[in-house]
């Protein structure tokens, strides 16, 4: 076998070795064009050594003229596909000329195949020369050149305009490397099969077609960088790999679970801590309304209105639900996730985190425990500050009930008994009765141990009650306590009795602020008002001294107290009950003297739910 | 309301035991005027009238304790008996030290309340009583010139005329003469009863 036959077949199985990968590539990544283009090119190239191949041995000149018409139509696949490759891999080229140069070469293959002549480059031929090349005799096509070859050489020149187009696009990109090289090997290879046509054609240059040998390095090149491509595509692989386990290890040590929803397919992926919540097997595939399933019965509505506000309303994705898992526990999960969308906003994925918070909510549900016994007691303490003044208002009544009986005894001892005085004093008695049992229901309401039960409470109501329970305690102390509330309030979210209690715990804080005033200056302002569509701003003002700048952050921590009576600890349970409702609470002082405690409450929305 | 009869004065901001007590003070044949608070009280009382007070404690406004000294200090010093809801210690004490006839809680027995009742009537005519015969010897050391009022000092002191007469310089006829007078004018026979008038008028010489 000659040294020809060993190189041109050798340059043919690496073109197509090149090509079978590549086109295997394309196949399993659609969207690389590139290795489609290059894989089609390879192929031509391998072509284009066979059929070199084929005329260096052609023995007749219809063979010769058959074997060079089919040349050309192998570098013309060539061309079209690099045409193509160039653009889908440097990202560049001129559109147009693309279009150009590939009817060009339309047209020089439209030429070739015209009956009545051998091909584009001779109008005759004549039986192949034959010369030794590379120490052995080889044929080299001859006969009388056309000026078509012009045409050929046209296309050429066109593509090159072309590619010096992409490939200064592509630098400017700064995709330098790849654009010099491409363009290095691609236009060297052009301009010395351009040469070595017009010189054959010309009978100048007396050696066989070698554009297999001068396309090889384009492909070697193109071979190695997508190839290189792959080792990259390996390397990350594995670096993902990697970098996943990291991640699975690290979700794992913190009970994290990650999760992907494919929205448009429905398809949710998740990793194992998830599926061992949901109890689905690794392969077992997970959408939506498998993972609702799974989801406690009263939670799933919450679930599905934080999805559809990050969804629809392109909100971040959060919320607090609870699972009930395989074995039929309840664990609460905290999850977090954002939706990626498309260019025109279509939602594409949703992608998040989820993770077990059922200690952290233990531990919320045991301080909400110690809260509520501590609540229970400042409670019980501020009705002992409030006791002396509450015997009285349940007094009255009393004695009232007392006197009316004894002058009831009285009456009776009349002969005849005066009726009708008895009765209006039956009358009495009831109404009496009434009046000191709802006192006593009032101070029960207060001293029950609960639960926050937070309801849609009207603020007039509330403030009403309060007023009722501190006005007896105003007139032990001779304060005055002004009541500003705008014509209307929206009803605000809260639980009524701890409400209450802040109140009692602010106005008697007031109190105690205004105590050292002569009577006439002991004043308290209570004051609400809507600070916007969500927000109530509820306001206890005293006249008193004021609170020193920088204790002004510290009244609400426990056991802060300047006063010698009681815990210190009503101040600090106000802030927490109005942090358990969602509220803010400061203190300020007043301009014109006195300081003003301040806190906030939502807005119940329509119907009440929270 | 008659202002020769005692009258019970109640004052409580509660309209319900104001009415309840006054239907009791009623039922046992006493004159009865009720007010809602201290000042209602003061401004339309009659200012002669004789009685007693009975006052809430705790009242909005003016205070019971303020009502005491309110009334401590006008023409018509009324005895007060003090209610209150509850019984305070700190309170009760100032109200007895500044003389409350007396302190009851609002569920006293009506006993203990006509009982109070009574003793700050019968306290009221002695007190009346009192104060009628000190205008009346008020009015006696009244007539008296200033000279008068110079002799009666010195007599007083247990002077013989003779000296008086030295200390004022003038005759000692004229001393004979204004004690002669001012003995006339104070309604009293000799020098031993002059001295315990003079103690009960409270009078100085001044």
């Amino acid at each position: 076998v000659s040294l020809i036959t060993i190189i041109w077949s050798v340059c043919a199985g690496i073109c197509l070795a090149l090509a079978g990968v590549n086109v295997l590539v394309w196949l399993r990544a659609r969207d690389q064009w590139a290795n489609l283009f290059f894989s089609l090119g390879a192929a031509g190239a391998a072509a284009t050594a066979v059929i070199e191949l084929a005329l260096m041995h052609a023995q007749t000149a219809a063979e010769s003229g058959l074997w060079l018409r089919w040349l050309v139509t192998s570098v013309t696949v060539i061309v079209i596909a690099l045409i193509w490759f160039v653009r889908a891999y440097l990202g560049a080229g001129n559109l147009w000329l693309a279009w150009l140069t590939c009817g060009l070469r339309a047209l020089v293959s439209v030429i070739n195949f015209l009956p009545g002549r051998p091909n584009i480059v001779f109008r005759e031929m004549n039986p192949p020369r034959q010369i030794m090349a590379w120490g052995e005799s080889v044929s080299v096509p001859d006969g009388i050149g056309t000026s078509w070859t012009l045409l050929v050489t046209g296309s050429s020149v066109v593509f090159l305009v072309y590619l010096a187009g992409a490939v200064i696009a592509a630098w400017r990109q700064g995709n330098r490397r790849r654009a010099a090289w491409l363009g290095g090997a691609i236009s060297l290879g052009f301009l010395l099969g351009m040469t070595q046509t017009r010189l054959v054609a010309a009978g100048a240059l007396p050696i066989p077609f070698t554009f297999s040998m001068l396309f090889l390095p384009i492909v070697l090149f193109v071979g190695i960088e997508l190839s290189s491509d792959l080792v990259r595509t390996f390397v990350l692989s594995r670096d993902l790999r990697e970098s996943q386990e990291r991640m699975q290890l690290a979700t794992s040590a913190a009970d994290l679970g990650v999760w992907d929803w494919d929205i448009a397919q429905s398809k949710i992926w998740a990793t194992d801590t998830i599926r061992r919540r949901l109890g689905v097997g690794p392969a077992e595939p997970v959408d939506f309304d498998r993972f609702l399933q799974s989801v406690h019965p009263d939670d799933r509505e919450l679930v599905e209105r934080a999805v559809h506000g990050a969804i629809d309303g392109d909100r971040e994705f959060q919320a607090e639900y609870r699972v009930i898992t395989p074995d039929g526990a309840t664990r609460w999960i905290a999850a977090r996730g954002r939706v990626a969308r498309s260019p025109s906003g279509k939602p594409l994925h949703l992608r998040g985190i989820s993770m077990d918070i059922s200690e952290r909510k233990r531990a919320e549900a045991e301080a909400g425990e110690l809260r509520r016994e501590l609540a229970q007691v400042q409670r019980a303490s501020t009705l002992g500050l409030l006791a002396s003044s509450l015997a009285h208002e349940i007094n009255q009544p009393l004695g009232a009930i007392l006197r009316n009986a004894e002058a009831a005894e009285l009456f009776l001892q009349r002969d005849p008994p005066d009726l009708e005085e008895l009765r209006a004093i039956i009358v009495d008695i009831r109404q009496d009765n009434q009046r000191a049992g709802a006192v006593i229901d009032r101070l029960r309401s207060l001293l029950r141990r609960r639960e926050l039960n937070l309801e849609a409470v009207s603020l007039e109501e509330l403030l009403d009650q309060v007023v009722l329970l501190i006005r007896p305690e105003l007139q032990a102390r001779q304060a005055r306590l002004d009541v500003r509330l705008p014509p209307s309030l929206a009803p605000v979210m809260g639980d009524r009795v701890h409400l209450q209690q802040v109140l009692l715990n602010l106005l008697v804080n007031g109190l105690g602020a205004t105590s050292g005033l002569p009577s006439k200056r002991r004043r308290l302002v209570l004051t609400a008002r809507c600070v916007d569509d969500r927000t109530v701003e509820v306001a206890v003002g005293d006249s008193g001294c004021g609170i020193p700048e920088e204790q002004l952050a510290r009244v609400f921590e426990p056991f802060f107290t300047s006063s010698t009576s009681g815990l210190g600890v009503g101040l600090a349970i106000c802030r927490t009950i109005i942090e358990s409702h969602g509220g803010r609470i400061w203190a300020e002082n007043n301009a014109n003297g006195g300081a003003t405690l301040r806190f906030t409450l939502k807005i119940a929305e329509h119907g009440g739910a929270p | 309301v008659s202002t020769n009869l005692p009258t019970v004065f109640l004052v409580d901001d509660d309209q319900a035991f104001l009415a309840s007590a006054a239907r009791l003070l009623r039922a046992s044949s006493l004159l009865v005027s009720s007010f809602r608070s201290a000042a209602e009280f003061l401004a339309q009382r009659p200012p002669e009238a004789p009685g007693c007070v009975i006052a809430d404690l705790r009242m909005p406004g003016m205070t019971g304790l303020e009502l005491q000294e309110a009334l401590a200090k006008s023409d018509n010093p009324l005895p007060i008996v003090f209610l209150s809801g509850h019984g305070d210690i700190p309170t009760s004490v100032k109200a007895m030290r500044q003389g409350a006839e007396d302190f009851l809680t609002k569920r006293a027995p009506k006993e203990e309340l006509f009982a109070a009742v009574q003793r700050a009537l019968e306290r009221d005519a002695r007190n009346r009583e009192k104060r009628k015969r000190q205008r009346e010897l008020h009015a006696r050391f009244d007539q008296l010139t200033p000279r008068e009022r110079e002799v009666l000092t010195h007599v007083l002191t247990g002077q013989l005329n003779k000296q008086i007469a030295a200390d004022l310089g003038i005759a000692e006829r004229s001393v004979k003469r204004h004690r002669t007078s001012l003995m006339a004018k104070l309604q009293v026979q000799s020098v031993a009863q002059l001295a315990p008038l003079a103690v009960e008028a409270g009078f100085t010489g001044q």
